[in-house]
């Protein structure tokens, strides 16, 4: 007689078993089952259970009319059936594991529970059925427990009376067991997700960052490159400008040339015939109509374009004019003594004012576009801002540390000046003028000996010497780098932008002039419409002026 | 929401409306905001007053569909009593977390079976607002909730009576409870006067 199953004890004398117990081998109780009745009864296992559950007079649950499939129906009652035979199943004590084993011992004073006795082992080994139960120990156990079964439980199954499962679920239910719960499991599997490592993007914001507009290109090639022989090769001096109505004067040694930009020509305007005497400036008047010559030995010279003749020369200058900035009629003239002077072009005393804070050579002068202050640098490395109405200087910066020849006014902020430093500084200062405080530097790398801002971008352009001597473009205020341009051997000494703002000639001390289009214009399609519609509405004012003056 | 009305009491079959909503907002909050899957997938709607994100794959989509229409037939047939979002590591399928939703009848079961009036019926601003609230707690819950360091998958089980109808993509599972070290937090319950559904979170602490 092979000793009482577990199972039958749990029924039988179990009748205080705490509801954790009892949830915890009901727990354990359902997925295996499955797989163990299949391995047991070689066949139709469910067919069997069935068969009992008709036995016993419990009508298996099924679905009401017109529900899930009958088979889906079959298949499934046994099993619930199954889970209320409460350790019907080998495996209940199994893998509940020895903690429930301990328990029931105790509680039932079962002394000789343990089947795995002596010759039996063998046999169960052998007849092993169920290959995912993963410890050899309780292959042992539920082997035995199987043996059990398999010789008396048969019988005894069929002969369980309804009474039994009355008793069964009055238990279950003073357990505190639900047995008319199942949990159902959806049986997919959701989706994988596409990325596998994403964790690393939880922080992310939700919408991607607007994409960055793509660099802009700059041609790396110059449009244009004409000979500029006797170009000289001197820092100091300022030999390229270019006019409102489109010609180019450069100086050649003592001859100032013009380039027509429109027809490509070229022509020499004038010619200084004294000895040892050069062009060392020359700038156009706003409007173009005329070009200022400074020379060497400190007079200027004021030429007409329209006639190609010399209107005026202003003399007192004792030394070399090396630069000249325009406001209207006012023409203002640095020298190497490091004065500079404002002459009224108009006055017969031309000189109007002297502006007298560089110690030395004044290299860079430029009136901000609405007249209100001039800047000035010197080869004392220091920028002075001069108001228009004093000829004190307004502040004076001195934080560069070589000659600023560099000079330029922002076009859209009235009050932003950049300043270039020379060959030991090489950086970029922008300065405001209202606050008289730093915005921002930028190093370059090279001696700065221009700076050109852009009509139309939000750029600037820099012109550079020694050592790299090449051409950059920036923007304006992020200070990123667009590009960089090769193209002269020698230092870049003169710089001058078309009144289109699109195209910037750069003279080199290799005498090459170059024509670089490095702000090509952005299409517009309004303008001429504008002007169309500007027309429209004048005709329509006439005819409108017509009508009132029949009435 | 069409079947509530103003100045109408909530039926049954609206109410399990309301419900599978709120599952289906509830489920796709908890995807996003657990990283199950990447938040690129997801788009944000406003729904309850608040922005809540609802995936965008499609594939995700058709399976919690499938999984909702179902859930919606169980709840009009009064035969689920609980919702549970298991979320388990993909490599050794342990449960590392348990959003386990209690779905209760608050009706009493009348004779009457016809689903009308209740004593309070609540308006629909009002349900929507304890809605929001439960939303808003599972959205805050990802601040007390442990890293999940594995890539994770989930699974939706519910748990019904014994005699619903389960179609074949529905299996008998076991509760797949946290088995060591769990820590659970009790989030707000909403009620649509005549479902209340209770929230709750269970995860398992570290190791250490």
């Amino acid at each position: 007689m092979p000793p009482p199953s577990i199972s039958k004890d749990l029924q039988t004398g179990l009748n205080p078993m705490s509801p954790q117990i009892a949830r915890r081998v009901r727990e354990t109780m359902e997925t295996p089952r499955r797989k163990s009745t299949a391995g047991r009864i070689a066949g139709t296992p469910t067919r069997s259970f069935a068969d009992r559950l008709h036995v016993h007079g419990r009508t298996p649950t099924r679905p009401s009319a017109g529900g899930a499939s009958p088979s889906v129906a079959h298949t499934r009652s046994p099993r619930s059936y199954n889970a209320t035979g409460l350790g019907h199943s080998p495996r209940s004590s199994v893998i509940s594991g020895r903690n429930a084993e301990n328990f029931i011992k105790q509680r039932l004073g079962v002394a000789a529970v343990s089947p795995s006795g002596g010759g039996k082992r063998g046999k169960a080994k052998e007849r092993m059925y169920d290959r995912f139960v993963p410890s050899q120990d309780a292959i042992d156990r539920a082997s035995s427990q199987f043996n059990i079964r398999d010789t008396t439980d048969r019988q005894k199954l069929k002969t369980l009376d309804p009474d039994t499962l009355a008793y069964q679920e009055q238990v279950a239910k003073a357990c505190g067991v639900a047995l008319d719960k199942r949990i159902l499991a959806f049986n997919a599997e959701p989706p994988a997700a596409q990325r596998q490592d994403f964790r690393t993007s939880w922080s992310r914001p939700l919408r991607k960052p607007n994409s960055t507009v793509a660099a802009r290109r700059v041609k790396s090639e110059p449009e244009k490159v004409l000979d500029a022989p006797g170009l000289s090769d001197d820092f100091y001096l300022n030999l390229i400008d270019w006019s409102a109505n489109n010609m180019l004067a450069i100086a050649l040694d003592n001859t100032v040339y013009l380039w027509n930009g429109n027809t490509g020509k070229t022509a020499p305007l004038c010619s200084v015939t004294r000895e040892d005497t050069y062009v060392a400036s020359l700038q156009w008047a706003p409007d173009g109509s005329h070009l200022a010559v400074g020379l060497s030995e400190g007079d200027i010279e004021i030429w007409s374009l329209e006639s190609l003749k010399k209107m005026r020369t202003m003399r007192g200058r004792a030394s070399r004019v090396g630069v000249l900035a325009w406001d209207t009629n006012v023409l203002s003239s640095g020298a190497r003594d490091g004065s500079i002077w404002n002459h009224d072009v108009r006055l017969a005393n031309h000189r109007v004012a002297s502006l007298l804070s560089h110690e030395s050579d004044v290299c860079g002068l430029k009136w901000r576009p609405d007249g209100q202050f001039l800047a000035s640098g010197g080869n004392d490395n220091q920028v002075v801002i001069w108001d228009a109405r004093s000829s004190l200087p307004k502040f004076t910066k001195a934080e560069h540390t070589a000659a600023v020849k560099a000079l330029a006014w922002c076009p859209w902020q009235l009050n932003t000046l950049a300043t270039g430093g020379g060959s030991h500084d090489r950086t970029v200062h922008f300065w405001n003028v209202s606050t008289t405080g730093k915005i921002a530097s930028v190093d370059t790398g090279s001696q700065v000996t221009s700076i050109l801002w852009s009509l139309e971008y939000k750029e600037f352009f820099t012109s550079h010497g020694f050592p790299n001597n090449h051409l950059s473009i920036w923007k304006y205020p992020s200070l990123t780098k667009i590009g960089d341009l090769e193209g002269h051997d020698a230092r870049v000494l003169h710089t001058a932008l078309s009144p289109d703002g699109q195209t910037v000639a750069t003279g080199a001390s290799d005498e090459n002039l170059k024509f670089w289009k490095i702000w090509e214009a952005k299409k517009k399609g309004g303008k001429c419409g504008k002007s169309v519609g500007e027309k429209d509405v004048e005709d329509e004012l006439v005819n409108a002026y017509r009508r009132m003056a029949i009435r | 929401m069409a079947t509530i009305q103003k100045g109408k009491t909530i039926t049954l079959r609206g109410s399990a409306q309301i419900v599978v909503e709120f599952f289906n907002y509830g489920i796709n909050s908890i995807l996003f905001q657990r990283g199950l899957y990447p938040p690129e997938d997801f788009r944000m709607v406003k729904k309850y007053g608040l922005n809540l994100l609802l995936t965008s794959d499609d594939g995700v989509q058709a399976y919690l569909k499938a999984i909702l229409s179902q859930l919606d037939k169980w709840i009009v047939a009064k035969k689920i009593s609980r919702l549970v979002m298991v979320i388990s590591s993909k490599d050794t399928r342990e449960v590392l977390e348990r959003w386990s939703f209690d779905i209760q009848l608050e009706q009493s079961d009348d004779r009457k079976e016809n689903f009308c009036e209740t004593k309070k019926s609540k308006t629909e601003k009002e349900i929507n607002s304890q809605i929001a609230a439960v939303m808003r707690q599972i959205t805050a819950s990802v601040s007390f909730l442990p890293m999940l360091e594995d890539p994770c998958t989930f699974n939706i089980l519910a748990y019904t009576d014994k005699d619903a109808e389960v179609p074949a993509e529905w299996i008998d599972s076991d509760a797949r409870l946290i088995t060591k070290n769990a820590e659970q937090v009790k989030l707000r319950s909403f009620s649509t006067s005549v479902h209340k559904v209770d929230a709750l979170v269970a995860y398992r602490l570290g190791d250490d």
